[in-house]
């Protein structure tokens, strides 16, 4: 019996070659599509699920309230840890990593490099994280200071062959001992580094350590198993209340503490600033997992109606096989058995397509997924499964519309507008519909996400980024930065140059000010920006009021504040003409100086600047002169001979500073990274756009011929009596056209809620324009008008003597 | 074998009602070679497909084999249908994918008769028909009267009590006709029961009785035997 079915489901599928090459082909395109993603997604959600124990994991994180809004952060004051271990029993153990940026310079003999992927972090962080050890003792590898577990890819670079354990390595000049090899850490851990420093040797004073308002650190928990940590959330959040409340309010915020299961840190995290985490977008998975769902579904849809529409061509067989003793459920069977086939026929091009895609996929996504479902058979049994679902998801309508015919009918030659029953005619209708929705949200969301993405790359930020490096200054850089930039500034190609901290794109202090008053000091938090004389010049930042800080106005170093238009908004003083004058008091970072308070005034105010990415809105900014602090220098080059530039800046860095490399970025490559994640989302839309138009178009176009064959006798009819050509076409698109146009308008308000939705994580963001439904709209039909008009033409232009004869 | 009382079938459309059996009462013994004559319209088709468990009636009774089947759901019908009756139709109604073999094959893969078992009796029935050096061709490879002998192999080959012939000679020249309905008659010298729906006077006379239908009821019965 099977035997007979597989031998009449090849034969038909190899008789009507065209419908068997459509289903296949959009089929394919559909689970490879699936496929990718669904690679893409697994590959996502595997993060941290290696971890032994991890279930009793959670990171904890805050969400801070400050005049400003609300922000979460990932970062928390030392006392969270303190607190957890001291007082709760049920906490087992906990970590902390400290927040730090910048490189550190790592030398051992003559290899001499800057390392960026380090982190110090406290003993435990092994029993939470038990990562595997080739050489040492987890229990005790950061439990002293100045000890140091690396990676065995850093141990190679830095000792060669040599066993690295209980060698001294120069961290910043400073002696480190390896107290551990690490196997490598695992691509699915959240935390990214080959360098662990034990928190003990990064020199922080007691005092900071017992703070509850300084958020500079990464904090984990382990609990105990069996833990109610809904309860103990409560718990803790009652002692932050109680206990941090009071020295945070002052400062202008105060912060609620919550966990987070280690689950989902990789993919609940994207909303956090401040994170260290290697951090996924679970919007941005959740919209491809439906976006891959959508090509598939669009393509099912194109079976069941290419499937109910040439329902006729098979009418004859089954009634036929009814007659001769054939029950419903026998033909259900041969039909899903059918659709089955084509489906595992799909799943096994889709695999190969998969496979030759995947490493442009890797590339893309900066990932290693494998996938070889020849040599996986758990993987391969997965894979068939899937394809028989698919085969009778898609498959079960047709097979129950078929198998219903009435054999008196279809073997008196009654054809298919009759013979398949009215809900089969309004559900193609509506299955195109649904097709062309998905098709048009598609394309409306992919013109809205690229328009964005152009937005976010091409608007003024307010300063220019172009053509600067910037660099962190160290040695006699950091000690004479002045001296420096002169040098510097002999050569000509180098226009202007700017000591720091607080450029754009690059780390800044998030602090606060306090305003003088009658009733008062009133503290705002503000970002500080520490800048010399040149970096508003430098940057091409723009006055609004006031002036710049000059070298003739001594009291400048002292006395002086610059600040944003957002600024002189959110202290309350007016306009940026009555904020010239206004007092700004500010607590030094160096307390043993002789006067804390620095007591200035604003001089200057300027424009609003996008120092950080559009993501984020520009808030309260001061600018002021604090030479302890200068951290970078950023330069401004002629792009003409850029290498001999560059050449030159290192040739004079080196006479200052011989003992430290230059480790120099450009400006407007940091920015450009920023939104990495955007132009992903954004080419991947296209790509996935595409493909779903193309899916659907190709259901279309077998719909239209299917049409155009059944209404051949009316068209033959139609031409004898008269009609012209271009009036048939115009007949046999019309039909089409009203789908696609009732698709339009179901897409545009879903398309308009969802972009809005995307569009509000954005601070700045593009309008959604009219036009862009109107472009969608027409794009759909006519996409579609140009994938039925092959078959209506073809049909208009047939001689009507040749199909009348054959009726 | 086949007794029909009272027979009722009334088909519908939105506004027009067509009665295509009207109280027919009608009776088929074993052995017999009926055949059922009128004009178009007048209900014989719609009989053969009652008879032939394809089509339901409105109301009346049937009883095939003293058993009352207007009740039965769709599987029993089939059941019944795959175990005793055979088809033959005037188009001959053979399936384009499957070969000659093929096609004669089908009705005894769904009676679940193993496959050795099946390959002797479909070679067997092939050979009776003569169209066994064609047993690997397409339907459409075939001439008409070659189609329909495969049709009449297909219609006997799970050796059916009765079978059903829709005008089995009407896409046939007269030779090929002549060919099918001595095929007929040799089933029912063997036993067969026949029942067989034409407007050929010369088909008919092959029977044992005419049974002539007008509106829905039988008006004339020719007892030729």
């Amino acid at each position: 019996m099977l035997k007979n079915y597989f031998k009449t489901a090849l034969r038909n599928l190899l008789r009507y070659k065209g419908f068997t090459a459509i289903n296949i082909l959009s089929l394919s395109i559909g689970i490879t599509g699936c496929m990718l993603i669904g690679l893409f997604v697994w590959d996502e959600w595997k993060y941290d699920k290696f971890i032994q124990g991890g279930e009793n994991v959670y990171r904890l994180y805050t969400e801070r309230k400050s005049t400003e809004g609300n922000t979460s952060t990932a970062s928390v004051a030392p006392m969270f840890a303190t607190h957890l271990k001291q007082q709760f029993p049920e906490v087992d153990n906990t970590l902390r990593i400290l927040m730090a940026g910048g490189k550190l310079l790592l030398e051992h003999e003559n290899v001499k490099a800057y390392e960026e992927k380090y982190m110090f972090t406290e003993a435990s962080f092994f029993s939470i994280f038990p990562l595997k050890f080739l050489q040492g003792d987890p229990k005790t590898a950061l439990a002293e200071p100045s000890s140091v577990v690396i990676t065995s890819d850093l141990a190679s670079k830095y000792f060669g062959n040599q066993s690295a354990l209980g060698k001294t390595i120069k961290v910043e000049q400073e002696n480190f001992v390896v107290k551990g090899v690490l196997a490598g850490v695992p691509e699915h851990f959240h935390l990214d580094f080959n360098l662990l420093l034990s928190l003990k040797s990064a020199g922080l004073p007691e005092s900071r350590m017992e703070s509850w308002g300084w958020q500079q650190f990464f904090t984990y928990v382990k609990v105990k198993p069996g833990t109610n940590v809904g309860q103990l959330q409560s718990k803790f959040q009652a002692e932050v209340k109680r206990l941090a409340h009071p020295k945070t309010s002052p400062g202008g915020f105060t912060y609620q503490a919550y966990f987070q299961p280690l689950k989902n840190i990789h993919l609940q995290s994207s909303e956090f600033s401040y994170d260290n985490a290697k951090r996924g977008n679970e919007t941005y998975v959740n919209g491809l997992s439906s976006i891959a769902l959508f090509v598939l579904i669009i393509a099912c849809f194109n079976f069941i109606n290419l499937a109910t529409a040439r329902s006729f061509r098979r009418a004859k067989e089954i009634g036929v096989r009814k007659v001769i003793g054939a029950d419903r459920r026998q033909l259900l069977l041969q039909f899903t058995g059918e659709t089955i086939l084509l489906s595992l026929v799909s799943v096994l091009v889709a695999t190969i397509a998969s496979m030759i895609i995947l490493p442009a996929l890797n590339t893309f996504t900066e990932k290693q997924i494998a996938f070889n479902p020849f040599t996986d058979p758990i993987l391969a049994a997965g894979l068939i499964a899937a394809g028989m679902l698919i085969g009778i998801l898609a498959g079960i309508y047709p097979a129950i519309v078929l198998s219903g015919f009435q054999p008196i009918k279809v073997l008196k030659g009654i054809k298919s507008s009759s013979a398949s029953p009215g809900h089969v005619q309004w559900l193609r209708q509506a299955l195109v519909i649904i097709q062309f929705s998905l098709s048009a949200l598609l394309i409306i969301s992919t013109t809205i996400v690229y328009r964005q993405v152009r937005f976010l790359h091409e608007t003024d930020m307010g300063f220019n980024k172009d053509e600067i490096l910037y660099f962190p200054v160290r040695g006699e850089v950091a000690k004479n930065p002045e001296a420096f930039k002169d040098e510097l500034k002999r050569s000509a190609n180098v226009v202007a140059a700017t000591a720091g901290y607080g450029l754009p794109g690059d780390q800044y202090a998030g602090d606060g000010v306090i305003i003088p008053g009658k009733e008062g000091d009133k503290r705002h938090s503000a970002n500080l920006f520490i800048v010399d004389h040149d970096y508003i010049s430098t940057l091409g930042i723009k006055m609004v009021a006031g002036r710049d800080f000059s070298k003739d106005m001594a009291t400048d170093v002292d006395e002086a504040f610059i600040i944003s238009e957002t600024a002189v908004r959110e202290l309350g003083f007016g306009t940026p003409q009555k904020a010239l004058g206004q007092p700004i008091h500010w607590d030094k970072w160096e307390k043993d100086s002789l006067n804390p308070l620095k007591k200035g005034r604003v001089i200057g105010v300027i424009k609003d600047f996008h120092y950080k990415s559009l993501h984020e809105k520009v808030t309260t900014t001061v600018l002021q002169i604090y030479p302890p602090a200068l951290a970078k220098m950023a330069v401004k080059v002629k792009t003409a001979d850029l290498p001999n530039t560059i050449a030159y800046i290192k040739q004079v860095w080196s006479r200052f500073s011989p003992d430290y490399p230059l480790d120099y970025k450009f400006m407007d490559e940091s920015f450009a990274a920023m939104y990495k994640s955007e132009d992903k989302l954004g080419s991947l839309l296209w790509i996935f756009t595409i493909m779903a138009v193309v899916v659907g178009c190709m259901g279309l176009f077998g719909l239209a011929a299917f049409s155009a064959e059944q209404r051949n006798k009316e068209i033959s009819i139609r031409k004898v009596l008269g009609a012209s050509i271009g009036g048939i076409v115009a007949l046999l698109s019309r039909s089409f056209l009203k789908p696609v146009f009732i698709a339009s308008v179901i897409a545009f308000p879903i398309a308009w809620f969802a972009m809005n939705k995307w569009l509000e994580n954005f601070p700045y963001r593009v309008t959604i324009s009219w036009w862009v439904f109107g472009i969608a709209a027409v794009a759909a039909l006519l996409i579609a008008l140009i994938t039925v008009s092959f078959q209506t033409i073809k049909a208009a232009l047939s001689n009507p003597v040749t199909s009348l004869r054959n009726e | 074998m086949i007794r029909i009382k009272e027979l009722e079938k009334v088909y519908r459309t939105e506004d027009v009602e067509t009665v295509a059996l009207n109280k027919l009462t009608f009776e088929v013994k074993e052995g017999e070679f009926v055949a059922v004559m009128g004009p178009s319209g007048c209900g014989k088709s719609t009989l053969l497909n009652i008879v032939g468990l394809l089509d339901d009636p409105d109301s009346g009774s049937f009883l095939f084999n003293d058993i009352e089947v207007v009740d039965f759901n769709e599987r029993k019908r089939a059941d019944l249908r795959k175990r005793n009756i055979g088809f033959v139709f005037q188009s001959f109604n053979l399936i384009d994918e499957l070969t000659v073999f093929e096609n004669v094959e089908l009705p005894l893969i769904y009676l679940g008769v193993k496959t050795d078992e099946r390959k002797k009796r479909v070679e067997a029935v092939l050979d009776k028909m003569q169209i066994m050096h064609r047993r690997n061709h397409y339907p459409q490879q075939l001439s008409g009267g070659q189609q329909q002998r495969v049709a009449v192999a297909r219609a006997v080959v799970n050796n059916p009590r009765l079978i059903l012939a829709d005008e089995p000679t009407g896409n046939l020249d007269s030779s090929n006709g002549n060919e099918v309905m001595q095929l007929l008659t040799d089933l029912n010298e063997q036993g067969t029961t026949i029942i067989m729906v034409t407007h050929s006077e010369h088909d008919a006379r092959y029977s044992h009785r005419i049974i002539r239908m007008l509106d829905g009821q039988t008006v004339t019965e020719n007892i030729l035997v």
